[in-house]
């Protein structure tokens, strides 16, 4: 569906997250835009208006859209996310337990135990949506968000991890912390995560974090 | 040259244009709140438009030229004074070393800027000097000015200047802001939309470089006010859990989980950054295609004094 959400956006509803990087890589090689924005299940586009036509701009996504969007390329290599679960790193994991009757080694376990893939990045600069979370590990998003977030913070939420690249108000459940510099805007590239990317978390002691 | 932060004020930064074309990897658009006035106060410098600019709130700083340098100041109206003289704003002024520069408090808007001849030094990061608080980076050092910290400028020599009254901004307590339709607009109910453009909102104290927040009636979204995560840019108005409507603003997140129930038109966009709490706003329902028209015709009055206006707004 491609709807005009403003007078300059267009906004386009996706089957899937990976659906919307791939049919957001293909506008933007497509055309010379402000930003295209993949969220999880939609792309907003924001053209210049000054420049350029809605009814022009609606049938060059018209075009994108009828050759079909292509499947999202995975990366081959994968990034290992080294993670202190619980304690002050995951503040949130104690709870989690009670909530789901789950010791703190059974969910470490869960989460360390499978391959992921990163959904998209947003909301602050590399903050990474990573989809494929186990199903007993499908917890809502906390009622209260907090107003201060760690960076390298991870958390659970809506069936997807969430890397808190820098620090940000968050409501996210947390479960742990990663030594690992998610975004330096002084490094090149300033991302170390990317839509397409597949990771794998990694239980590391405390110590290992802080050495 | 120099110049040394004696005070301050609330929240100044060093601001320039914003960063576009990076929110698919999350990073806000930044860059000065009121881009119109940026522009205006470095047109009287000989500057371009967004040459690295103090953007200061609320409360302005005081400021120590450390040696001759040309400056100017527009945006919010308040009290600016040269060594205690009182000084007008919308006009070029040379100040000599050690004068002192008192910015006292904005009376209406919210926001000014001091722009100073070649721009302040600034961190130029991911394509722009402006300052992202957040985050940390660009400006200096990623931050709010702090007392004692020394801003570094290049000396140009300029011809004095003044604005022309008729491309003064109005400032107001009283705001009309053009606004379309967005995604989940059809998820308001039938009174919710009426209120949205019938009431006479009130700027919450929640008003700043994130998002100005709209107090005056509750709106109920048909849904449970949740959404997976979709595309936001300045301007998006979020319809959160408390039903009172959120307008996102310069530094806002790239993607919200919130229905968004209006998009301020890119011709108002830059009215966000002068709202201040207590302001009125009321918000007007434009088809899209009639926003572009009339912003088209503002970039086209705006043209002769700003050359480069079509990409201040």
């Amino acid at each position: 569906v491609l709807t005009r959400c403003g007078d300059d956006l267009f906004s386009i509803t996706t089957e899937s997250p990976r659906d919307a990087q791939s049919l957001a890589r293909q506008l933007r090689a497509f055309g010379d835009w402000l930003d295209v924005i993949p969220g999880i299940d939609s792309v907003v586009l924001q053209f210049d208006a000054a420049m350029l036509d809605g009814d022009d701009v609606r049938q060059k996504i018209e075009s994108v859209l009828a050759a079909g969007i292509e499947p999202l390329e995975i990366s081959q290599s994968l990034v290992e996310i080294p993670v202190v679960y619980g304690g002050e790193y995951g503040p949130d994991l104690s709870a989690l337990c009670k909530a789901t009757g789950m010791s703190a080694d059974a969910v470490i376990a869960l989460h360390t135990g499978r391959e992921y893939t990163v959904d998209m990045v947003g909301f602050t600069p590399g903050f990474a949506f990573i989809g494929g979370l186990d199903e007993r590990l499908h917890v809502p998003r906390r009622k209260e968000p907090r107003q201060r977030v760690e960076a390298g913070s991870v958390g659970i939420a809506d069936g997807r991890s969430g890397l808190y690249a820098m620090a940000s108000p968050g409501g996210w459940t947390l479960i742990g912390r990663t030594p690992y510099k998610l975004f330096d805007p002084h490094a090149e590239p300033p991302f170390v995560l990317g839509a397409g990317m597949r990771v794998r978390f990694k239980a590391i002691s405390a110590g290992e974090f802080n050495g | 040259m120099t110049i040394t932060v004696i005070k301050p004020g609330l929240q100044s930064t060093i601001q320039s244009r914003p960063r576009v074309g990076l929110r698919h990897q999350g990073v806000p658009a930044s860059g000065a709140a009121d881009p119109l006035s940026l522009a205006l106060a470095n047109r009287l410098l000989g500057n371009v438009w967004d040459a690295p600019a103090l953007e200061v709130t609320l409360l302005g700083p005081k400021l120590r030229f450390e040696s001759e340098c040309a400056f100017a100041i527009t945006g919010a109206v308040g009290v600016v004074t040269l060594n205690g003289d009182e000084i007008q704003m919308h006009q070029s002024w040379m100040a000599s070393a050690g004068d002192e520069l008192a910015i006292g408090a904005a009376e209406v808007g919210a926001r000014m800027y001091i722009a100073v001849s070649g721009g302040f030094a600034a961190d130029n990061i991911l394509g722009s000097s402006s300052t992202n608080l957040q985050a940390g980076f660009g400006g200096l050092q990623g931050r709010a000015l702090l007392t004692g910290d020394v801003l570094r400028c290049e000396s140009v020599v300029v011809g004095s200047a003044r604005t022309p009254d008729e491309y003064r901004l109005p400032m107001s307590s009283s705001w009309a802001v053009r606004t379309c339709a967005a995604s989940e607009t059809h998820l308001l109910d039938e009174d919710s939309r009426d209120h949205l453009f019938n009431t006479n909102w009130v700027v919450a104290r929640r008003a700043d470089r994130m998002g100005v927040r709209l107090e005056g009636s509750k709106l109920t979204v048909s849904s449970d006010g949740r959404m997976p995560s979709a595309g936001v840019i300045p301007g998006t108005i979020q319809c959160p859990e408390d039903g009172s409507p959120y307008v996102l603003s310069i530094d806002s997140g790239t993607v919200g989980g919130y229905p968004r129930i209006a998009q301020v038109a890119r011709v108002d966009r830059h009215v966000l950054g002068q709202l201040r709490p207590g302001d009125h706003v009321r918000l007007l329902q434009r088809e899209p295609d009639d926003a572009v028209a009339e912003l088209r015709g503002k970039l086209a009055y705006w043209r002769e004094w700003l050359p480069d206006i079509d990409e201040v707004l």
